[in-house]
């Protein structure tokens, strides 16, 4: 079962985010920030981190960049959920190491569409 | 139940519904929050961390409104995230009328939430004349009338090329509509292409961004614009044929007039920004990417991006406590406190009961009910803790208000809290609330003097008012003190003269202070729409008396006054005094015991309609015999002296008739009026060690019946 590790500040939404991972078959574990996310990621394979950008005490790209740097994170898809979609967002995006970014709001249907594309 | 949500596209397996109570929930915080942040702020000294914070609360909120479906709330509160943006990127500097706005629309927000809460019955709060406040403020920052301007609006989106990028989105963001383009069928179909282009030279125009189509020979855009079907006709008609060109506007909520990445007037090359309507794409070449090909990621969904300078958006990297708590119902932390309750008497049930054993046969029962004792003890107030909340939440709301008061009355009000954490059950947080807003009111109105008298009295033109709580005892202690013009004892006397109350001259300062708690009172000398109609001291003593508190009053003409209310922790644990009444037992809330004494039988007069009275240190005072409000047998009754105990509610006094006095105990307050019904004179019942129930007297409603 696929391990999904989703990342947000808002109760509602980080919410809304598992219910239709689990609904989908998929194993979520659920992170309040980026810090939270970068310390429940320490010895947990995941095989994919979706994560909000703007949170308090670390942000998405931070966190990103944070995971990057260990191998085990070296090739896990990483997509950011963003209201941000600006190319320099985009650009921060990228060079952090992001593999995506789906733009919210969303609907649940199109993330699961979304996420079928990087999780195998 | 909230209002149906109307799903945007493919989502109509989910129940969006199930989440919009933490969603409200969630958002009443942060609006909460928001204001707080809003009122803390200083202008001049605003630093990135607070317009950060205050940013994140408006931008979490629309990110919540829009996924779920409150296009209302998510306009008005992108607006505000707009703004805020700009704020906190400091291209704008922080002004009052900013923060009266952004209050105003917190207001709104809160207001349109509670609409969608309660079903979205009735008229929606009209939202368009703050959002042109806040977009007019956001372009400029200039201060604005709130009378609509003759300019047709929405104005174009008037971004130039020379724009900085990051807050091009915002402001593009929601003004006008969002159209579906569908060009074909064409035999070239790239024909169609040139329209794209279009969007990018013309600066202005919109965005626009590429849907897969399912036709071959048709090209479907989404677009965002605020220009009329006509002008961008006329513009495409440069292109392809009028006649192959259908424009349909879309839903506001469809996810697309926010996702898009903007194609219009910037710098960037026009690979750099290829968007694409799902409103998500991979970086091509990125770990754990899809390989590029099929699907929706082959329909233009890759962003090429250019390396250049890889702007780190000011990030929000804020030093914040992990929020490590949980959201329990209240009926559930009330439950687990009735249980409790349940396990205190049963153990203190087998701790009566246990006097009778032999320590030395049973000495090992008796010490695990030693432990036993102590462990309850502990979890119950362990329990106990739950319910209890920081009065910070209570104080947070006086700011505002003070601030708004202040501003009406044209007084200058500093509003200083002291001892916020200070914990208090729910129950009484709730309850306190209304007599403090008074007594803050009153401050602000009566108290703290206008800017030009403060000044001639030699004072600072800036008034304060002080609110703090703390822990005195097993009861907590508020002041609301203020540095205003306090009470003058000459005018509370000549005016409890006039209206006939018994007063003398030689009346202590306490005394005379007690005197604006009599129903009807005010020195006011003018009836203001804030205070000072006459109704009120008088509701906040009795209110405060319901909740087994005191309320005493300090004052220094010229100097300001201090009212201190004491307030017992909790309302489900109450320290009592247990009488026995022949063979009931009763508790008094030991609060309201003021003494008790023997007396021969004879010292009770009796007056007309058999009212009974008894001299009390040259005071008489009623008497009232228990046995004859509860009917209940008396044993002994020939007796020559009795037992009474003074008690004391709303200002008056009475002697109770009992037989014995049991003890003090902390008893555990059951309602009796949602377990059984109300009883006249009690006010709860309780259950003792022995497993009996005593009932609780109501010693206010005693006391009000002595009187008739």
């Amino acid at each position: 079962m696929p391990l999904i590790l989703a990342v947000d500040d808002s109760p509602s939404m980080r919410k809304m985010v598992a219910f239709t991972l689990t609904g989908a078959g998929h194993q979520v574990v659920e992170a309040v920030d980026g810090q939270d996310a970068y310390e429940k990621a320490q010895g947990q394979n995941f095989d994919l981190v979706l994560t909000d950008q703007n949170m308090p005490r670390l942000d998405g790209l931070g966190l990103t960049r944070k995971l990057r740097e260990h191998p085990q994170f070296k090739n896990t898809p990483i997509l950011m959920l963003t209201t941000e979609s600006s190319d320099l967002m985009k650009q921060a995006g990228r060079a952090a190491g992001a593999t995506g970014w789906l733009v919210k709001p969303f609907d649940p249907a199109r993330l699961l569409e979304v996420i079928k594309k990087v999780i195998k | 139940m909230a209002e149906a949500h109307q799903d945007s596209g493919g989502g109509g397996d989910f129940d969006l519904t199930q989440f919009y109570q933490i969603f409200f929930e969630e958002a009443g915080e942060n609006l909460d929050l928001m204001e707080q942040m809003l009122l803390n702020l200083n202008l001049e000294t605003a630093d990135d961390e607070e317009l950060n914070g205050i940013f994140r609360c408006a931008h979490s909120v629309k990110g919540g409104a829009a996924t779920f479906g409150f296009a209302d709330v998510a306009e008005l509160t992108h607006q505000m995230e707009s703004l805020l943006d700009r704020l906190r990127r400091h291209e704008l500097q922080p002004n009052s009328f900013m923060v009266d706005v952004l209050l105003e629309s917190a207001d709104a927000s809160r207001s349109l939430l509670a609409r969608h809460q309660a079903g979205g019955e009735g008229e929606a709060l009209p939202t368009s004349d703050l959002v042109r406040r806040i977009s007019e403020l956001a372009a400029g920052g200039a201060p604005l009338t709130k009378a609509p301007e003759l300019t047709p609006a929405p104005a174009k989106p008037s971004s130039s090329a020379a724009d900085a990028a990051p807050q091009k989105t915002a402001a593009v963001g929601k003004a006008g509509r969002s159209l579906e383009i569908r060009v074909g069928p064409l035999e070239h179909p790239e024909q169609a292409d040139a329209i794209r282009e279009l969007f990018r030279d013309i600066p202005g125009l919109g965005e626009i961004a590429v849907i897969p189509s399912d036709k071959k020979d048709v090209r479907l855009f989404a677009v965002h614009t605020a220009s009329t079907d006509e002008d961008l006709l006329d513009l495409f008609a440069f292109h392809v044929s009028r006649d192959f060109i259908a424009i349909k506007e879309t839903q506001p909520e469809e996810p697309a007039p926010i996702g898009l990445a903007t194609v219009s007037g910037d710098d960037h090359p026009v690979g750099a920004a290829l968007a694409a309507f799902p409103g998500f794409g991979f970086f091509d070449g990125a770990p754990g990417a899809p390989v590029t090909a099929g699907g929706a990621a082959s329909t233009g969904t890759e962003v090429k991006v250019a390396a250049k300078g890889a702007a780190k958006p000011s990030g929000a990297a804020t030093a914040q406590p992990e929020a490590a708590t949980i959201r329990v119902s209240i009926s559930k932390v009330d439950q687990l406190i009735n249980l409790v309750g349940e396990l205190v008497i049963t153990q203190a049930m087998l701790a009566q009961n246990s006097r009778a054993l032999d320590p030395a046969v049973y000495q090992q029962l008796l010490t695990g009910l030693t432990d036993l004792d102590r462990n309850t003890r502990d979890l119950q107030e362990s329990v106990m803790s739950i319910r209890m909340i920081p009065m910070s939440i209570v104080f947070s709301r006086f700011p505002r208000m003070l601030r708004d008061l202040a501003s009406k009355l044209g007084k200058k009000v500093d509003f200083v809290t002291q001892g916020e954490a200070t914990e208090l059950d729910k129950g009484l947080v709730e309850k306190i609330t209304d007599p403090l807003t008074h007594l803050v009111r009153n401050s602000c109105d009566h108290g703290v003097e206008m800017p030009t008298d403060r000044v001639a009295a030699g004072k600072s033109e800036t008034g304060t008012i002080t609110l703090s709580a703390s822990h005195q005892g097993g009861s907590i202690v508020i002041e609301v003190r203020d540095d205003g013009r306090g009470m003058s004892r000459e005018k509370i006397l000549s005016k409890a003269r006039e209206r006939g109350l018994d007063v003398s001259d030689t009346m202590s300062d306490a005394e005379v202070w007690q005197l604006i708690f009599a129903p009807g009172f005010s020195t006011a000398d003018v009836v203001t729409d804030v205070s000072g109609r006459g109704v009120g001291m008088d509701v906040v003593k009795r209110n405060i008396a319901a909740l087994n508190g005191t309320v005493e009053i300090d004052s220094a003409e010229g100097y300001g006054m201090k009212v201190s209310v004491r307030l017992p922790l909790t309302l489900a644990i109450m320290d009592g005094m247990s009488v026995g009444v022949g063979n009931e037992v009763y508790i008094l809330p030991l609060s309201s015991v003021v003494e008790s004494f023997q007396v021969k039988s004879d010292a009770v007069s009796t007056i007309g309609q058999g009212s009974q009275l008894i001299k009390v240190r040259d005071e008489f005072m009623p008497v009232i015999e228990l046995e004859k409000v509860f009917q209940i047998p008396r044993f002994n009754s020939g007796k020559t002296s009795d037992i009474m105990v003074v008690v004391e509610a709303d200002g008056s006094r009475v002697a109770l008739l009992v037989d014995e006095l049991l003890g003090q105990q902390q008893v555990v307050v059951k309602n009796l009026e949602s377990n059984y019904r109300k009883v006249p004179n009690v006010s709860g019942a309780t259950i003792l060690g022995d497993g009996k129930v005593a009932l609780i007297l109501d010693t206010g409603a005693l006391v009000r019946r002595s009187r008739h």
